[in-house]
């Protein structure tokens, strides 16, 4: 790697080659805001409150869009570019309305941190500010299916322009008219749309662009608690956090209330889909299987389990049991199923295929393989394909033969992710099976076809690893506690095994990553795998931290070791050394 | 100084090829398509020629700062975008002189290798776009421009571009863009024009005028358009005379001419209209700062401008008698600035409309002393601070007033009105009931 070392600040820093300024500050721990500049996006250089001293430049520079140079040597702190800083965060707010009491995104808002920071103490700006479409939340518009616009709140940073332009390749978002009169908006008001667009809620610096599915329904004090975790609704497997609402007083508990993406710059980048962003909904849904079922009616899993041994029994032993397992099976899930499978009729493997209606040349693919480890599948030696359509069609003609007299459906959710399974329903109806086990999340059809239902977990409510389609072994953390009688589906799968011929006992889910780990020591994925730590709610001391994922990197790296100045210890007193330095500037 | 550019446009018919041609017209072409695109370089170097656009760059330089080796298509873009108040200087070469423009494009287009030159004319200009593209097609069918050119087996084309109507589609990146079909927004530099210009590629910005001068370069070597000027300052230059002269116009004389003369010699301005005396003077269009009358001996040169401390700019001279009220003039100016922003930067986007708020409340005569300082503090916070030199431009108006003119926003503050003798205000419906 090339290196370049200049001087920011009195200090030597190195820095990789064609990086800029202001990420050479970033990276050595120093202090400048930015709102134009976004890591994921190409430079704009048009906020300037970036601006720093560089020597020999006559003028003061955006430090975003000026790459390092050898000797160079950068004043960040000094009083001129303080007050030359604080002048563009003047501007920025004469015409914001300032009303972060009602706003979306107060209390992880950079437009706020950073006015706090580096802003004039007052506004000298004493006329009516310019507003679109009336005062305040009435400023809202629609902004296509997933969003509403404040353009009031906009600070013209373009992120979103060029995330649609750069990013999700549909260049959709420009802005309209010049000068002060510019504002944010699409093509006769159409909106956005795009399976992207959750995404344009992140890198807006401030609440001007909202997403339908959390506006208003939480403030981030109300999110005490953040879990690192992955998205599995796909094969990428998109790095995300969960955000966890703590419930009223009276009502106790906590609700899954909305995901934002993490980077991962090999999978995800600092970028996630709509639908593993808004698709979340049916984990604290109505239609939850909360209790074992037999025959429709409610029954305890001591019954359940009994009855199961009974249908096998009954149809003549394991080997007339067919398994059909959805791509949603976790390895652990799945490394138990692997032990007994040998004994069984046999395991097929299912998963929609949906292909994603997007630009041709976007950089975010939406694989249209819904399954988040069919390469888990395959490397525990399932004989399974890893992409394209499911073929079921053995199955299938084996069940119309009527040589499946019993099968046994894994289905952890979400709903249809199974692909079709009408054959299934009509096939139990026509009495071409005889049994059919279903352990599941969600009421369908098919639940209500089953003869025994056993209440499994969301990917949200388990610790469990999943092997997405370049082969990395990810873990997703458990989040929120199962409802009901729910249990994690591996426990179910272990609890089963003496039925299925073999005797399997884990006393935890990380004891089967364990064996998991030895079983395929030799693919150094796997290598891993024994040690694989989830991340649990983090504490509401570090919300902030965890806050808006566009920011994130910045308090990951920027901030190290300083929590930012809200966060004084537990709203104590806070030692002075512990927060960004707030300066009065003059 | 004899008329070189403007030598013909009062000639009836002088804006046409047969005419140009009889006055020995493309001669410059013909001879610099014998020489190596260096040499050609090089003799405009010499030359001295500075840009006419508003910068007054190095011609010569900025050519030779385009990226030859680059395996990309070269351009040349012709910056007739002329929307700085008070400058109409280019509107009168492309109209009685299309031909000497076009010569002048496909010398440049020789000398940095481009096989295109874009002539990108401002939005409200669509009468001379039209001369533009009848005397071009005429050109084109007499073999002067496209294929072949002369025989020669140069090959270069010309087209005509007009604007939506923005002032800041004059700044060379803006251009560019605008050009490709995007909004007029400048693009952050590094990288310049000359390396990554139109479409990506290595692309030289002039003006007008700046190509309206290189014909004769050609033809009668560097020397002699060095001479006719002082040094660092040569050739011929057009003058923009606005504003309370007795004869506003289009003056083309040597820089060796002082800007008191350009305002008083019956050649040029003529002096201040009847009976009135000079106030000041903006000597490069509207975003330079004022000279006062005790300041105009000096060459309207480059240099000599910047000596007095303004700029030559666009040598778009605005001059404003005593009826002149300085706040609303710097009122004026800003609302132009305010209106033209492109919005792409914050202090200029946010600052400029806070600015003409500001000139609007004194005009209005609600201004407070306070208002002054806060005036400068905002404008000084948006001058150096911008992306492109508009920010700058639009800050002048107010700093160099206030600084030259305190005492009268003063009264205007104290009074709550204007104390001069006002006639714009009966042409200023808003101001009028004041
Ligand atoms: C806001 C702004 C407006 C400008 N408008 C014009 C213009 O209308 N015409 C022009 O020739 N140059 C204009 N310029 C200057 C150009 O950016 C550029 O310097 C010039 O075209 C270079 O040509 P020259 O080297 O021949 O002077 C403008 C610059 C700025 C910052
Ligand atoms: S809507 Fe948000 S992201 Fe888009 S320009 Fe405005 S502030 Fe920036
Ligand atoms: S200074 Fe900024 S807002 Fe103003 S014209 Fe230039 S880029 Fe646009
Ligand atoms: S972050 Fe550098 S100008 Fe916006």
């Amino acid at each position: 790697m090339e290196t370049v070392t200049l001087t920011i600040d009195g200090k030597p820093v190195t820095v990789e080659k064609g990086k800029s300024v202001l990420e050479a500050v970033i990276q050595s721990g120093g202090h400048v805001p930015y709102y134009c500049y976004h890591p994921g996006l190409g430079v704009d250089g048009s906020c300037r409150v970036c601006i720093v001293k560089i020597e020999k430049m006559p003028k003061l520079q955006t430090s975003c869009s000026t790459p390092c140079g050898e000797g160079m040597v950068v004043t960040t702190n000094s009083p001129e570019v303080e007050a030359a800083r604080a002048s563009v965060f003047e501007f920025l707010l004469v015409n914001h309305p300032l009303d972060c009491p009602v706003c979306d995104k107060g209390g992880e808002c950079p437009l706020q941190d950073f006015s706090y920071s580096y802003g004039p103490e007052r506004s000298r700006m004493a006329f009516e500010r310019r507003t679109f479409d009336g005062e305040g939340v009435k400023a809202d518009i629609d902004f296509g299916p997933t969003l509403m616009l404040n353009r009031n709140r906009c600070i013209l940073c373009t992120r979103c322009v060029r995330f649609m332009k750069e990013v999700d390749g549909d260049a959709q978002i420009g802005i309209t008219n010049r000068g002060v009169h510019s504002e944010i908006s699409t093509f006769e008001e159409k909106g956005v749309v795009s399976l992207l667009s959750g995404n344009l809620m992140d890198v807006c610096p401030v609440g001007a662009l909202t997403t339908r599915d959390y506006r208003f329904k939480s403030r981030p004090w109300d999110n005490p608690n953040a879990v690192d975790t992955i998205c599995t609704l796909c094969e990428k497997g998109c790095n995300t956090t969960a955000w966890i609402k703590a419930k009223p007083e009276w009502a106790k508990g906590t609700q899954l209330i909305r995901t934002t993406p993490r980077l991962n710059e090999d999978i995800n980048s600092y970028w996630m889909c709509d639908i593993g962003r808004f698709d979340y909904h049916w984990i604290e849904g109505d239609r939850r299987i909360n209790q074992a079922h037999m025959n429709g009616n409610v029954t305890s899993w001591e019954d359940a389990l009994v009855s199961v041994k009974d249908a096998v029994d009954a149809v003549g032993g394991a080997t007339h049991a067919q398994f059909l397992v959805s791509g949603h099976a976790s390895l652990e899930e799945l490394f138990i199923i692997k032990q007994f499978a040998g004994n069984t009729g046999g395991v097929t493997f299912s998963w929609r295929h949906r292909v994603k209606p997007q630009p041709a040349d976007t950089k975010f693919k939406i694989p249209a393989v819904d399954a988040p480890n069919l390469h888990g599948a395959k490397d525990l030696g399932f004989n399974t394909a890893t992409s394209g359509v499911a073929n079921i069609s053995a199955l299938q003609s084996a069940v119309d033969a009527g040589m499946v007299k019993l099968l046994y459906v894994l289905d952890p959710g979400p709903d249809g992710t199974l692909g079709d399974v009408e054959w299934v329903i009509a096939a139990r109806k026509a009495g071409k099976i005889k049994t059919l086990i279903v352990q599941a999340v969600l009421h369908s059809a098919l639940t209500a076809a089953a003869d025994i239902l056993l209440p499994g977990c969301a990917f949200v409510e388990k610790d469990a690893t999943y092997t997405n389609m370049t082969g990395h072994v990810q873990g997703a953390a458990r989040v929120i506690t199962a409802p009901g009688e729910a249990v994690e589906d591996w426990q179910i799968l272990s609890k089963l095994s003496v039925v299925f011929g073999v005797n399997v006992t884990y006393s935890s889910s990380a004891a089967v990553r364990v064996a998991i780990a030895q079983a395929l020591g030799a693919n150094p994925a796997y290598a891993g795998l024994a040690t694989m730590t989830f991340s649990r709610p983090m504490s509401a001391k570090s919300w902030l931290q965890a806050s808006n994922p566009s920011e994130r990197w910045k308090w990951d790296f920027m901030f190290q070791d300083l929590p930012p100045i809200k966060f004084g210890d537990d709203f104590g007193p806070t030692p002075r050394a512990n927060v960004i330095p707030m300066k009065e500037v003059k | 100084m004899e008329p070189i550019l403007t030598k013909y446009v009062k000639q009836p018919g002088g804006a046409s090829l047969d005419f140009y041609m009889k006055v020995g017209g493309y001669e410059g072409l013909r001879k610099s398509l014998g020489m190596t695109p260096d040499q050609v370089v090089d003799v405009v170097k010499q030359s001295g020629l500075r840009g006419r656009g508003g910068a007054g760059f190095p011609t010569g330089m900025k050519w030779q700062f385009v990226d030859k080796k680059s395996p990309k298509p070269k351009y040349i873009c012709c910056n007739a975008d002329e929307s700085e108040p008070g400058t109409f200087k280019d509107h009168v070469l492309m109209e009685r002189n299309p031909h000497l423009l076009f010569e002048g494009c496909l010398i440049a287009c020789h000398a940095i290798g481009a096989k295109v030159a874009y002539i990108y004319i401002r939005g409200e200009f669509y009468h001379v776009q039209q001369v533009l593209e009848r005397e071009l097609a005429k050109a084109r069918a007499a073999g002067l421009v496209g294929k072949n050119i002369m025989g020669t087996g140069f090959d270069c084309d010309i087209f005509v571009h007009r604007g939506a109507g923005a002032y800041e589609a004059g700044e060379e990146t803006a251009l560019i863009e605008s050009l490709e079909g995007k909004k007029a927004q400048p693009r952050l530099k590094p990288p310049f024009p000359a390396v990554a210009g139109l479409y990506d590629c290595p692309t030289a910005v002039n003006n007008v005028e700046t190509l309206c001068n290189v014909p004769f370069i050609i033809t009668e070597g560097a020397e002699a358009f060095a001479k006719l000027g002082p040094e660092k300052n040569g050739g011929p230059k057009l003058y923009c005379i606005s504003g309370h002269v007795k004869n506003p116009g289009v003056y083309e004389t040597s820089m060796h001419t002082t800007l008191r003369e350009l305002i008083y010699d019956p050649k040029f301005g003529g002096g201040i209209r009847g009976g009135h005396q000079l106030k000041c003077v903006i000597p490069g269009g509207s975003s330079v700062p004022v000279l006062l009358p005790e300041q105009l001996d000096i060459p309207a040169s480059f240099d000599g401008v910047a000596s007095a401390g303004s700029m030559l700019g666009s040598a778009g001279l605005i001059v404003m008698d005593e009826t002149t009220c300085m706040v609303w003039a710097a009122q004026n100016l800003l609302y132009f600035y305010k209106h033209e922003s492109c919005g792409k930067c914050t202090p200029c986007r946010e600052g400029g409309d806070w600015l003409h708020k500001l000139l609007m409340k004194i005009e209005r005569g609600d201004g407070e002393m306070r208002d002054l300082d806060l005036l400068l503090s905002v404008a000084n916070n948006i001058a150096g601070k911008t992306l492109c030199a508009f920010g700058d431009a639009a800050a002048t108006p107010v700093l160099t007033t206030i600084k030259t003119f305190r005492a009268e926003y003063e009264a205007h503050i104290r009074e709550g009105r204007c104390t001069l003798p006002a006639s714009w205000r009966a042409s200023h419906p808003v101001l009028a009931a004041h």
